[in-house]
């Protein structure tokens, strides 16, 4: 049978139209995610946390963003695209000095303000963590009771709510504003048991689109370059050396330890119990004392103590959102080996 | 577990233990107490080599592992382990880049002209009723202020070391990259 050219194309079309319907429909019906019944908000909760881990990294979308702690607030530009599972990302500072990152898969270019004191190389890790935690398994459903708690509206798009009430006295409760057909975070906040706001991230203009120009990520800002490549084979490195000299006794149920950059040059072990993350650092006291106790800025607790093991002075100090009494009672549970502790060098800072 | 079982263990991670000592951990008497110890390692490992784009080309960790479990471990709870591994979800990006900004700009500026600030939550946060309360009123508070030049730095170093591990859970690695960029950027 033949067509005239002219039918031909049309069917051609109406196929491509069906082709397209369908895969949109299916789309569709996939982005409409919880399948958990309506009845059931901690289901439905779990539902859409589920779908923040892809959606932070697999959605294009470019904005700004602020973060506010205390009466501070700061300001970011953010373009963020994945195109053939490779992500592409700009950050631009948008107060105080000017600087940028791009990153496009593996590779890292960093342009930073000329005032920078700290050495960059000290400051950038080389290691691939930055993909490292998520794949670690966190149940943290054990220790935040997930809830759907309401419908909401953040940069012009439909959110739901999330809270993350801790269930115990050891962390902090967490909200999270969930864009509704991409599941991407656009907004959150850390709540004292008071429900005080001690940080809150939020966007202020968000475009979720997957047509963002390549110029979008090119570097602009003039200055010092800083180029990194993320290599994976290089992270081969145990937790059981960072630890070596010191033993956390107790934790807050929950906190495991995470992988740490190698490029800190103190004694860091990082735990993290999937939502909130504190670092222990030990090391031997230099002529620098420190006060004990515990100073705070928003959620974070920086907690210090210094203890004296085999005739030398070391300072734990533990910093991370947690609470103040949590920070305490982990740098009260570290114990420090005498034999190590004679013969630590003398080398950091 | 003694040293030598610690050590053909750690090897066993790096996919470098020989066989014979392979077979001496797998026959070790207290396999429970070596499963205890090759899980948590593993899982640091884990999270260290498992990430998206540079997946393994031989797991021979892997294999070693199911090796181990399959000797004690019943499937079932296996099967469980899997499950939970499932519903687990990446920390936000966003409260990432919070941390770094404020360590980065809020080091210079807020710090040390709004100290106040610091001192008021805390006092708020020793009236509240409940174990928090009990927790934190037992803590004696630094405010900034009292910190000299030397130690708010040492303290920024603190923050900035920290902020690089939360950056490990960035998942976009920017992000993390942001935090540190800034508190670069506040010193």
């Amino acid at each position: 049978m033949k067509f005239p050219v002219k039918n031909r194309l049309v069917m051609a079309l109406r196929f491509v139209f069906l082709a397209v319907s369908f895969f949109m429909g299916a789309s569709v019906a996939y982005s409409q995610a919880p399948e958990a019944p309506e009845s059931e908000p901690v289901g439905q909760a779990m539902a859409w946390l589920e779908r923040l881990g892809p959606a932070l990294n697999m959605t294009s979308y470019e904005g700004v963003f602020v973060y506010a702690r205390g009466d501070q607030v700061h300001s970011m530009r953010i373009a963020h695209r994945y195109r053939d599972g490779r992500v592409e990302e700009r950050l631009v500072m948008q107060d105080g000095g000017s600087g940028e990152i791009v990153r496009k898969g593996m590779h890292v270019v960093c342009v930073l303000p000329d005032h920078g004191r700290i050495r960059l190389d000290e400051v950038i890790p080389s290691g691939p963590f930055a993909e490292a935690f998520t794949s670690q398994l966190m149940p943290f459903g054990q220790w935040y009771l997930p809830e759907l708690i309401g419908e909401d509206r953040v940069a012009g798009y439909d959110v739901v709510t999330v809270a993350l009430t801790a269930k115990d006295k050891h962390r902090y409760s967490h909200r999270l504003w969930l864009e509704k057909s991409t599941g991407l975070l656009v907004k959150s906040h850390v709540r004292d048991v008071d429900e005080s706001v001690l940080e809150h991230f939020q966007f202020t203009s968000l475009n979720i689109t997957d047509d963002i120009p390549d110029s979008e990520f090119d570097v602009q800002t003039q200055g010092r370059e800083i180029t990194r490549h993320l290599d994976a084979q290089k992270a081969r490195q145990t937790p059981v050396g960072r630890m070596n000299g010191w033993t956390l006794n107790w934790q807050p149920e929950g906190f495991m330890p995470a992988a740490a950059p190698r490029s800190g040059k103190g004694k860091a072990v990082a735990f993290s119990d999937g939502l909130a993350t504190f670092s222990v650092f030990v090391e031997p006291v230099k002529k620098l004392k420190m006060p004990t106790g515990a100073s705070r800025i928003g959620a974070t607790t920086v907690y210090m103590r210094e203890v004296s093991v085999a005739d030398r002075a070391f300072l734990v100090a533990v910093v991370g959102e947690i609470p103040p009494g949590t920070a305490r009672k982990v740098a009260d549970a570290v114990t420090i080996d005498s034999d190590v502790a004679r013969g630590w060098p003398v080398s950091d800072h | 577990m003694d040293e030598r079982l610690r050590e053909t263990l750690s090897a066993m991670m790096d996919d470098e233990a020989d066989e014979l000592s392979v077979r001496r951990l797998l026959s070790h008497g207290n396999q429970d107490e070596i499963r205890a110890q090759w899980q948590r390692w593993q899982q640091v490992r884990d999270l260290m080599h498992e990430s998206h784009f540079a997946p393994y080309s031989i797991d021979v960790a892997g294999a070693v592992r199911e090796a181990i479990d399959g000797q004690a471990v019943p499937a079932d709870s296996r099967r469980k382990a899997r499950a939970v591994a499932t519903s687990y979800w990446h920390w936000p990006v966003a409260a990432m880049v919070a941390l770094a900004l404020v360590v980065g700009f809020g080091a210079g500026a807020g710090w040390e002209s709004q100290p106040g600030d610091v001192t008021d939550i805390l006092a708020a946060a020793g009236i509240d009723e409940g174990g928090a309360a009990e927790l934190t009123s037992a803590v004696e508070e630094v405010a900034w202020q009292r910190l000299d030049e030397d130690q708010l730095r040492q303290m920024r170093q603190y923050l900035l070391e920290h902020a690089q591990h939360n950056s490990v859970g960035a998942g976009g690695g920017s992000m993390g990259y942001a935090r540190m960029v800034s508190a670069n950027g506040g010193y």
